[in-house]
C-alpha cells in the first residue's frame, strides 16, 4: 500500500471544515463564555482569547481544542490576591454559571467545561486557562501571564509552581511555522493528533506534540514523501525524548522545559509507544490503518471496490474471523 | 564385606573431620555405622548414628535415604522426632559424591543450628505424626477469623465435610471450620469461605484457646494426656464433662476438639484432637469434699491434620499482580477463552470475579474449556461458578448468571441512544476494575467503544487454529479488531472451519493445549504490565508451527 497516499486521505478526512456545524457550535460556545468572563471580571480581565489548536491552525475535526486564555490583571483578586486564588475564584464563578449544563472541572492548568450534548447529540468542550499579568497592566506590553498549577503535571508539582508563559507567543510560534512548511509541519503535527486520539487520555499534550515535532525538524533531516516525514519525526520522538539533555523549550518563556510536562515514565512510554509504531508498520503496512485511522464519518469508499466478494454474481457476506 | 559397604568405609574415612567410631556393616535392610563430625567452634566431635537404605544416593519420595542421628540433640532445631538432622543436599548419583554433599550437610547444620544456635525467620509448626483414628485420618482446614481468642476461651464449633478420600493406604476426611461459638452458644467468628462452602451441612466440635502452644519445646506436640494437666482448667474439663453426659446418645460418634495457640503476636495455629464421645480422657474425682475432673494422663492424645487455609498461605506460592487480586473483575462471554482466563484468575488469586454469558455448556464444548462432562447441559455461567467454588474457597461472584447475562446483552445493544440507560450501565460497568471481554461478539466490542468505561477493558479473541492471539486494550479497540482481522494483516487459515452437525455456525479449530498457550501468554503479559505499572497496549500474540514451536508478543 502507499502509506503516504493513507496519510493524505487521513488528514483530509479530519479537515476541520468538514465538520463546519459542529465547528461553529464551538466558536458560539467559546464566545459565551468569553463574554461571560468579561461580565463577570469587567476591568479586571484582558479581552480572553482562543489558544487552542484551532488557533494554531492545527487541529483536527475528531477532537476540537478551544482552550479560552483568560488573562486577569495582577490586582484582579486583590493586591496580596495568590494564583491559587485566581483559579478557585475563577472555577467557582465558571461551577456557578455552568453546573446545569455542563460538567466542569479543575485540570491541570485549566478548568474544563464539557456541555451535556444537544438535540444533535453534539458535545462542546471548552477549557478555560486563568493567567494572571506579571505586574499591574504590563500585559499589553509584554503579554505574559502566570499560570497556577492546580494538580501534578508531569515532573510540575501540584499547587508549588506558577507556569510564566506568553501565550500569543506560543501561538505564533506554531502557527507561523507551520504556515511556512504546511506541506511538512501541520501535517505531521495533525497526524500525531490523530494518533493521540485513538489513545484516549494520553498524557502528552498536543502542544508537546507541536513542539517536538517543530525540534525536530529543527535537528533533524526530514525530507522525502509524508511518511517518511512522519516517520523521522517518530523517529526522533523515540530516540531523544527520554535522553537527560532533552529539553522543548516553551516559545512564550524560553526558562519553561515542555519536556517537564511529562514524567520520566510517561517520557519512556511515549518512546516506547514510536517504537512500536514503527516496528509494527515497518513488519505490515497495513498497520499503519490502526494508528492513523482515516474519520470514518468522512471516508471516501472506493466506488470501484465490491465490498463483498462475489461467487457467480451473488454477494457473498464476509466470514467471521474472530473467536472466543 | 560387599563392595558398597567398603566403599561407604573408604569415603567416610578420606573426609576431613570426619572419623569412623563404629565401621560401617550391613544390617537387615540397610548400612549402620556411627561416626564422629569435627566443627570448628566445637569443644569435642558430635558423634552419629548413621544408616544408609538401598536406595542411596537417591533420595526416595523427596526424602534423603541417609540418616545422621543423635538422641542428645533433641532440643536442637531441624532435628526430626528420631534424632536424625533434617537435611536436603545436592543430587547426585555418584555414592561417594554423594557422601561428600551429605557429610559438608551435617557440618553445616552443627555450625548453623548447634553452635551458633540460628533461628529461621519463618515459623517452624510443630511436628504432628499422622495417625489414624478408628481407622480414618481426618484433616481440618481454618481461616484467619476477625476475632481476638482470649487465653483459655472455650466453647463450640461448627464445621462441614469437604471430602472422603484416600490418604496413601487409609481412607481421610477432610473438613472445614465453619463458625465458633462461646460456652453459651453466642457466635464468636463466622469464617469466611465461597458460597458453596457455607452451605454445606454442618457438624460439631469444640475449642480450646491456650494461647501457647501445646508442646514442650516448641518442636513435638504433646503425645500424652498428661502433658495437658497443667494446661486446661478446671472449667474446661467441667465443660468437656458436661458435653459428654449431655450426649450419650452419640456415643462413640468422633468429636474434634480445635486446639488453638498463638505463633506470632497476631497468628493464630490450630490443631485437632479427635474424642470419641463416651470415651473421653477424663475422670471425676472427689478432692476436699469436692468432685473434680481429671485428666486421665495414660491416654495417648489422637491428633488429626490441620491445615492452615487463610488467603495468604492458600495463595502463598504464587498469585497474579494485586491489580488483579483485589480488583472486581468482569469476563463477558465464558467459553473457550474466557473460561480458561476465569480459571487462571481464580487459581492465581483473583476472588471477585463475574460471569455474562447467554450461552448453555454442550459435551463437545468440554474438550477446549474449562467445564467438566459430569456436569452435562447447563447454563454456562452456573457450571462455571461451580467449577471456580470447587478451586478457590474464597471465591465471591457478585452478579452475572443468565438473567442478568440477558438483561446486559438487551440493554446495552438496544438502549445505545438512550442516555439513561447508557448512563446506568457505564455505572455497572465501572465498578469493575478489570473488564475482559472474550465474546468475540464484534456487535457488543463496538456497542462497548461507544460507552464512557473508566475500567480497564481487555478485548481478547483469537484466530482460526489459534494461530493468533488479539488482544485489544485501547480505545480504538473497535478498529484495532477489525484492521487485524480484516485479512490484510494477520495470515490465517479462513477456510478449515469445524462445522458442528446440525444449523449451526461454523467454529474455529484448535485444542485446548493451543489455545490455552496463547491465552496463559496473554495473561502473563498483562500481569506484567501491571507489576510493572505500566499502561497496557494492543497487543497480538502470534504462534508459528511451520519448523520448531515459536510465540510472539507484538505489542503495538
Amino acid at each position: 500500500m502507499d502509506k503516504s497516499l493513507h496519510l493524505d486521505t487521513v488528514i483530509k478526512t479530519h479537515q476541520i471544515t468538514k465538520e463546519k456545524d459542529l465547528l461553529d457550535k464551538h466558536v458560539q460556545k467559546k464566545n459565551e463564555v468569553k463574554e461571560a468572563l468579561e461580565k463577570e471580571y469587567g476591568s479586571n480581565v484582558y479581552a480572553p482569547f482562543n489558544s487552542g489548536s484551532y488557533a494554531k491552525n492545527t487541529a483536527i475535526n475528531t477532537k476540537f481544542d478551544f482552550d479560552l486564555v483568560s488573562p486577569f490583571k495582577r490586582n484582579a483578586f486583590g493586591s496580596n490576591g495568590t494564583l491559587k486564588e485566581m483559579y478557585e475564584a475563577v472555577y467557582d464563578f465558571l461551577y456557578n454559571k455552568y453546573k446545569n449544563d455542563a460538567e466542569v472541572r479543575k485540570q491541570k492548568v485549566s478548568i474544563g467545561l464539557e456541555f451535556y450534548a444537544d438535540s444533535d447529540g453534539d458535545k462542546i468542550k471548552i477549557d478555560v486557562v486563568p493567567g494572571r499579568e506579571l505586574n499591574q497592566e504590563q500585559y499589553k506590553d509584554d503579554e505574559n501571564l502566570n499560570l497556577y498549577v492546580y494538580y501534578k503535571y508531569g515532573n510540575i508539582a501540584a499547587d508549588s509552581e506558577r507556569i510564566k508563559t506568553n501565550v500569543q507567543s506560543q501561538i505564533s510560534n506554531i502557527k507561523d511555522r507551520a504556515d511556512k512548511e504546511k506541506d511538512s509541519i501541520r501535517k505531521i503535527i495533525r497526524l500525531l493528533k490523530v494518533w493521540k486520539n485513538t489513545k484516549g487520555n494520553y498524557p502528552t499534550k498536543s502542544f508537546f506534540l507541536e513542539l517536538v515535532t517543530i525540534k525536530a525538524f529543527d535537528n533533524s533531516d526530514i525530507t522525502g514523501n509524508l511518511w517518511d516525514k512522519l516517520k523521522a519525526v517518530m523517529e526522533y520522538i523515540k530516540d531523544n525524548v527520554t535522553n537527560d539533555g532533552f529539553t522543548l523549550k516553551d516559545p512564550g518563556n524560553s526558562s519553561n522545559d515542555l519536556a517537564d510536562t511529562l514524567t520520566d515514565s510517561e517520557k519512556q512510554q511515549l518512546a516506547n509507544d514510536m517504537k512500536n509504531m514503527l516496528d509494527r508498520i515497518e513488519e505490515n503496512d497495513e498497520n499503519i490503518k490502526t494508528y492513523f485511522p482515516e474519520n470514518p464519518k468522512f471516508k471516501e469508499e472506493d466506488k470501484n471496490k465490491n465490498k463483498y466478494s462475489t461467487n457467480g454474481g451473488m454477494p457473498v457476506p464476509p466470514p467471521k474471523l474472530n473467536f472466543g | 564385606m560387599n563392595d558398597r559397604v567398603t566403599e561407604i568405609n573408604t569415603v567416610i574415612e578420606s573426609i576431613p573431620d570426619v572419623k569412623l567410631i563404629k565401621p560401617f556393616e550391613q544390617g537387615k535392610f540397610d548400612i549402620e555405622g556411627c561416626i564422629s563430625v569435627f566443627v570448628e567452634g566445637l569443644e569435642q566431635a558430635l558423634n552419629f548414628d548413621v544408616s544408609i537404605s538401598p536406595q542411596y544416593p537417591f533420595k526416595s519420595h523427596d526424602t534423603e535415604t541417609i540418616k545422621f542421628s543423635n538422641d542428645d540433640l533433641l532440643e536442637y532445631k531441624h532435628i526430626m522426632g528420631n534424632g536424625s538432622i533434617c537435611i536436603h543436599t545436592a543430587q547426585s548419583p555418584l555414592l561417594s559424591e554423594k557422601l561428600g554433599y551429605d557429610i559438608a550437610s551435617v557440618k553445616a547444620w552443627i555450625k548453623k543450628y548447634y553452635i551458633n544456635k540460628d533461628t529461621d525467620t519463618h515459623y517452624e509448626h510443630l511436628i504432628v505424626s499422622e495417625k489414624a483414628f478408628k481407622g480414618n485420618h481426618f484433616a481440618f482446614f481454618f481461616n484467619e477469623v476477625e476475632y481476638t481468642f482470649s487465653k483459655n476461651q472455650y466453647g463450640f464449633v461448627d464445621y462441614s465435610t469437604l471430602s472422603n478420600g484416600v490418604f496413601y493406604k487409609d481412607k481421610i476426611n477432610s473438613n472445614i471450620v465453619q463458625k465458633f461459638y462461646d460456652r453459651n452458644r453466642k457466635i464468636l467468628a463466622d469464617v469466611k469461605w465461597n458460597f458453596q462452602l457455607k452451605s454445606l451441612p454442618i457438624g460439631g466440635g469444640l475449642f480450646i484457646f491456650l494461647k501457647d502452644a501445646p508442646s514442650n519445646n516448641q518442636r513435638w506436640i504433646f503425645d500424652n494426656w498428661n502433658e495437658f494437666e497443667t494446661l486446661l482448667p478446671q472449667d474446661f474439663l467441667k465443660f468437656l464433662h458436661s458435653i459428654e453426659k449431655n450426649a450419650t446418645k452419640e456415643k462413640g460418634k468422633q468429636l474434634p476438639l480445635f486446639v488453638g495457640y498463638n505463633i506470632t503476636d497476631t497468628e493464630i495455629h490450630w490443631q485437632v484432637i479427635m474424642l470419641e464421645i463416651g470415651n473421653f480422657p477424663i475422670y471425676g474425682e472427689k478432692v476436699n469434699q469436692q468432685w473434680l475432673t481429671m485428666i486421665d494422663g495414660n491416654r495417648t492424645i489422637d491428633w488429626a491434620m490441620t491445615r492452615n487455609c487463610s488467603y495468604k498461605y492458600f495463595f502463598g506460592r504464587g498469585r497474579l499482580n494485586e491489580k488483579l487480586t483485589n480488583g472486581k473483575i468482569l469476563i463477558i462471554g465464558i467459553g473457550a477463552i474466557g473460561s480458561i482466563v476465569a480459571k487462571t484468575l481464580v487459581r492465581s488469586g483473583c476472588t471477585k470475579v463475574d460471569f455474562i454469558d447467554y450461552d448453555i455448556k454442550e459435551p463437545e464444548n468440554v474438550c477446549r474449556s474449562e467445564y467438566s462432562f459430569f456436569t452435562g447441559i447447563t447454563n454456562k455461567t452456573n457450571d462455571l461458578i461451580n467449577e471456580m467454588c470447587l478451586i478457590s474457597p474464597f471465591f465471591e461472584p457478585t452478579n452475572g448468571g443468565y438473567d442478568y447475562s440477558e438483561a446486559f446483552d438487551f440493554f446495552l445493544k438496544s438502549h445505545l441512544t438512550d442516555t439513561t440507560i447508557k448512563t446506568e450501565i457505564e455505572k455497572r460497568l465501572n465498578e469493575y476494575d478489570v473488564i475482559f471481554d472474550c465474546s468475540a461478539d464484534n456487535d457488543l466490542l463496538y456497542v462497548l467503544s461507544q460507552l464512557k468505561i473508566n475500567s480497564t477493558l481487555l478485548n481478547l479473541s483469537i484466530s482460526n487454529h489459534a494461530k493468533q492471539l488479539v488482544c485489544a486494550t485501547e480505545q480504538n479497540r473497535y478498529e484495532f479488531i477489525c484492521t487485524q482481522f480484516n485479512g490484510s494483516v494477520l495470515k490465517f487459515d479462513i477456510d478449515d472451519l469445524h462445522n458442528p452437525t446440525g444449523c449451526w455456525n461454523p467454529t474455529f479449530k484448535a485444542s485446548y493445549n493451543d489455545i490455552n498457550t496463547l491465552v496463559q501468554s496473554t495473561i502473563k503479559h498483562i500481569n506484567l504490565r501491571f507489576e510493572q505499572n505500566k499502561a497496557l497496549r494492543n497487543f497480538v500474540v502470534e504462534t508459528d508451527d511451520t519448523d520448531c514451536f515459536t510465540i510472539k508478543l507484538k505489542e503495538f
